[in-house]
């Protein structure tokens, strides 16, 4: 059927066609155009280095759809609906070229690409729609029936929905009548036209009539086509757009550390106050954000009724963007939006960042778990937002929750959170006759104790354990006593970078002068610094967690568990082992080369697993607002009922501690180390 | 309003204190310096008024090179410049000397207020305050946790706490204030702060520039000397009852506490 050449009003079609479209692009491209320029009020960062594994990266997440598939599991199939509505959607995608194409050129066709194209094409295009369809209804009802706690019902997203759903119905329709106009298409593969077609032959339509419907069909569907790509931009289906870039975009450093501050001597202001000075990338974020709640419902921040929610923190910083954003420009008489910080403010009277757009209790509600970052399908990195804006709190205005105070203050005096003498770091070893590096630096690894296992009572205990595997391993090593200092990740993440770039430009002198090369941690968080962090500062070490380095020394028999330990254990995992550095075997291969040791997972684990509540600097607050985090996890594990509950990190250990003392099931639930456990077993 | 504060350099209360073979003095190789805690309250309690009225906060330190990072910390915190007193001629002097060589320190600051910690973490003698309020011929108020100047600025009306009660008074300015923990709480330097405070004049006098003489101040200036230091004995361990149920425990716990504490 020529359907350029069909007039309406005496007007062809081909004109029609080229003012819809022009008009729909002048929304769209005004829109995107706006978007850009807000966008570009951010900060630089540069994020263009490795394009090759960017692209790969994208390709992987977008058309394998991992993004959304990760996570699939019974009882959220969300991610399989969207991976249909996704592939479906592809296909349709390029039949447009043919369905807006045929609006100009006469008698395009599928023929174009060969026969067996235009044979095949139109069934996979049937099927597709169908699969769209069915997931577009699942889709439904799960906001208006089943309202999975993660979903907001919007207006918005039930418009979209049914754009896509008639998009569907249309396709059908149109497919329908062709194949009664053009005779020579009856043996189609399209099974789902040809029904349509034989229903309106049935009807005893005149071919006139169908011509006239086809064109019909044809016109809404691309009106339909056009009207989604003009909403897209103005609502949170911008993702469709946009993931792809944010992904590409996303950040190729290691996951757990937090961007430097860098020449702290010359910069006037710390952190973030103002929206503008996020960065272009983090701006991208909230433009990003699919408002899917998948970060929300695996916050511990938001489960333990903190007032905290990424997705709203993440929306919230979008609207307020959108507001002064536009603001800014106009205030600029339509400039360019590269506007100067101290400019920008004062276009714009409204809301601040912090207190109004996000309170100070969100603020510090976070555990820095990364949980939000791991589960968000469009790669969105929500930490380095709350880090900045509490590096504006601590260094420029000195406002973070009381207690942080002493802890700062200790961190500086003595060099550990305690604030004992950093004297006596080394004095819980003095008996068991390690080598201090200032009296013998000829070891092999150096064993990084951190502040927990040189001053806490209980962590106390798992230094020893280490110490005694290390010696049954026979393992050369060598700890630092009295000059090892508290890495900063505490430090860090509360936002006092400048207290966190002094303790890490002092032990890395102090490593470098020992020429340390390997060394092994006790504890994930100095783990995820030494390793991540203090490349940042020239500080390069082969840096291993002691769950790898226990896994090794069993692999090549220097250590043997023979001992067996009959009792059902669960195993948590840290954040800043697991998600930060995808460490979530080794802990679990020990265990399991443990005789008699019968490992049981909690309900989430691995990526998925909660926080204990202590990381991010909670370690050192009081957790005034909500229900108690660790808690929350002690029930995670109380729900699969093991003797024991099994950690690698201090901060983990005393959080299940206080929880299992709080709750009173000592009797029924004990913590322990790996590395006591370990310990128990060596032969 | 102009405000001095005294602020002296402290070693660090969690530091190991170890004193010499002979008794003579405290090892000083290990330990970590601060700021004496007390003296913190001033700097804040002068920056509070500082914010009120405007005026000049000094900072007024009798210590060594060492000294300068406590003077920083002062600065940071947001104190306008520092006199620091530096001359081996000052060193080993007691509460009067220390006293003495502030005072004359002194003559060469503009002052409506004076702040000296109620004591220093190390000595814990508690003399500076009263002494130089004396060698300067002011009234002095010690131990006060709450500070209000009147709007004329000639007065002030402060609280100390008393066993059972508080004490409200009245005293004209200037005069010499010795702050106490509950005065307020003292702010964390902001990192522009401690950027600022390197570029924030810092004025080193000696012996020759107060115009003294050398034995008018420190050791030999001193009316008091310290002839020996020694540590406190070691602890003995705790004693732990062993014993079925308190039938059992009491009647042990009772038993020695008369016959080995000798307390009851
Ligand atoms: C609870 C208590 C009970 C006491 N009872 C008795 C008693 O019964 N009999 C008795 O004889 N004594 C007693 N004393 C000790 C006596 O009060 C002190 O000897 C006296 O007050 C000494 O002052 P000071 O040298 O300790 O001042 P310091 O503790 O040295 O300092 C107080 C303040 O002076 C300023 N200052 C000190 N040195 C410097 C410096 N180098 N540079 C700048 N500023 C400086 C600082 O502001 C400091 O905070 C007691 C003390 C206390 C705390
Ligand atoms: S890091 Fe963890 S606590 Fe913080 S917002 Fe993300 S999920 Fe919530
Ligand atoms: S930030 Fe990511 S995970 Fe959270 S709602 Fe937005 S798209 Fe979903």
């Amino acid at each position: 059927m020529n359907v350029a050449g069909y007039t309406i009003m005496g007007i062809p079609n081909f004109v029609l066609l080229s003012i819809v479209i022009i008009a729909a692009l002048v929304f769209f491209v005004n829109r995107v155009k706006y978007l850009y320029i807000i966008l570009r009020i951010g900060k630089e960062d540069n994020r263009f280095k490795e394009i090759g594994k960017r692209i790969k990266i994208t390709l992987k997440r977008i058309l394998l759809q991992i993004c959304v598939l990760k996570d699939v599991r019974v009882g959220d199939l969300a991610g399989l609906g969207h991976a249909m509505i996704f592939y479906g959607f592809l296909c349709f995608a390029f039949s447009y070229i043919f369905m807006f194409g045929r609006g100009f050129i006469p008698g395009l066709s599928f023929h174009l690409l060969g026969a067996s194209f235009a044979g095949y094409f139109p069934l996979i295009l049937d099927i597709a729609a169908l699969m769209v369809m069915i997931a577009i209804v699942w889709a439904l009802l799960r906001r208006y029936v089943v309202r999975p706690p993660r979903l907001e019902t919007t207006r918005e997203a039930v418009i979209i929905l049914g754009i896509i759903f008639f998009l569907m119905v249309f396709h059908f329709l149109m497919e329908g009548f062709e194949i009664n106009i053009d005779s020579h298409e009856t043996a189609t593969l399209a099974f789902v036209g040809a029904a349509f077609a034989g229903f309106f032959n049935n009807m005893g339509f005149e071919k006139t009539t169908q011509e006239a419907l086809f064109i019909a069909s044809w016109w809404i569907h691309v009106l339909l086509v056009l009207g989604f790509m003009v909403l897209i931009p103005y609502s949170k289906h911008l993702h469709l757009i946009l993931a792809p870039f944010n992904i590409f975009f996303k950040s190729l450093g290691p996951k757990g550390a937090l961007m430097p501050i860098l020449n702290m001597e010359e910069a006037e202001t710390f952190g973030v106050s103002n929206i503008e000075e996020f960065t272009w990338k983090q701006l991208l974020d909230l433009y990003t954000c699919a408002e899917c709640g998948r970060c929300e419902i695996n916050c511990p921040a938001h489960l333990s009724e903190k007032p905290l929610s990424p997705r709203h923190l993440i929306h919230d910083l979008k609207v307020h963007l959108l507001e002064k954003g536009s603001n800014l420009l106009r205030s600029k008489n339509g400039g360019d939006g590269k506007t100067e910080t101290g400019e920008a403010a004062e276009g714009y009277e409204g809301k601040s960042l912090i207190g109004d757009v996000v309170s100070e209790d969100k603020i510090w509600s976070c555990v820095t778990c990364g949980s939000c970052m791991e589960q968000c399908p469009v790669s969105n990195e929500h930490v380095d937002k709350i880090v900045d804006m509490r590096r504006y709190l601590v260094l420029m205005e000195s406002k973070f929750p009381s207690e942080v105070q002493a802890v700062f203050r200790n961190m500086e005096n003595n060099s550990n959170p305690w604030g004992i003498g950093w004297a006596t770091r080394g004095d819980w070893a003095k008996d068991l006759g390690v080598k201090i590096m200032s009296e013998d630096s000829n070891v092999d690894i150096l064993y990084w104790v951190g502040c927990a296992g040189s001053f806490d009572e209980r962590n106390k205990k798992i230094s020893t354990s280490l110490v005694n595997i290390f010696n049954k391993a026979g393992v050369n090593f060598g700890i630092l006593g009295a000059e090892e200092k508290c890495c900063g990740d505490s430090a860090r993440r509360i936002g006092n970078e400048y207290l966190f770039q002094m303790l890490a430009a002092e032990t890395i002198e102090i490593l470098k002068n020992y020429n340390v090369k390997k060394i092994v941690t006790q504890c994930p968080h100095c783990f995820n610094t030494l390793k991540n962090e203090y490349p940042q500062f020239g500080g390069e070490f082969e840096v291993l967690h002691y769950t790898e380095f226990i896994t090794e020394l069993i692999a090549e028999g220097k250590l043997k568990l023979t001992k067996p330990i009959n009792k059902t254990i669960s195993y948590h995992d840290s954040c800043y082992l697991g998600r930060y550095n995808t460490i979530y075997d080794a802990p679990r291969k020990i265990l399991k080369s443990i005789p008699g040791v019968k490992l049981v997972e909690m309900l989430r684990n691995k990526a998925k697993s909660i926080c204990c509540g202590a990381g991010g600097g909670r370690m050192w607050m009081e957790e005034h607002l909500g229900k108690r985090i660790n808690e929350m996890r002690l029930q995670d594990a109380l729900d699969v009922n093991p003797d024991l509950i099994s950690t690698v990190c201090p901060y983990c250990l005393t959080m299940f501690e206080d929880a299992i003392k709080e709750k009173d099931v000592q009797e029924s639930l004990k913590s322990k180390d790996i590395a006591e456990l370990v310990e128990e077993a060596m032969e | 309003m102009n405000v001095v504060v005294c602020v002296k350099q402290v070693p660090d209360t969690e530091s190991a204190i170890k004193v010499k073979p002979d008794g003579s003095g405290i090892i000083k190789d290990d330990l970590k310096y601060v700021m004496n805690p007390y003296d913190e309250y001033g700097i804040e309690e002068a920056l509070r008024i500082k914010e009120k009225f405007g005026g000049v906060v000094t900072i007024l330190c009798m210590g060594p090179g060492r000294a300068v990072e406590t003077i920083r910390t002062g600065l940071a915190m947001g104190a306008d410049q520092a006199v620091q007193l530096d001359d081996p001629a000052f060193e080993g002097g007691d509460a009067f000397a220390t006293a003495k060589t502030l005072a004359e320190a002194l003559k060469g600051i503009e002052y409506d207020l004076i702040f000296c910690g109620k004591q220093a973490i190390d000595d814990d003698l508690a003399q500076v305050g009263a002494s130089l309020a004396e060698l300067l011929r002011l009234p002095q108020v010690s131990l006060i946790q709450k500070l209000e100047i009147a709007d004329d600025k000639k007065s002030a009306t402060v609280h100390r706490q008393v066993e059972g009660g508080i004490e409200i008074l009245k005293v004209s300015l200037p005069a010499v204030l010795t702050t106490q923990k509950g005065l307020n709480e003292p702010r964390y330097a902001s990192l522009p702060g401690i950027m600022k405070a390197k570029k924030k004049p810092l004025d080193v006098k000696n012996l020759a520039a107060l115009g003294l003489s050398s034995d008018s101040v420190g050791c030999a200036g001193s009316k008091s000397i310290i002839t020996k230091y020694t540590p406190p004995p070691p602890r003995a361990a705790g004693k732990i009852i062993e014993g079925e149920g308190p039938q059992e425990t009491v009647p042990k716990l009772v038993k020695l506490l008369r016959e080995e504490a000798k307390m009851i």
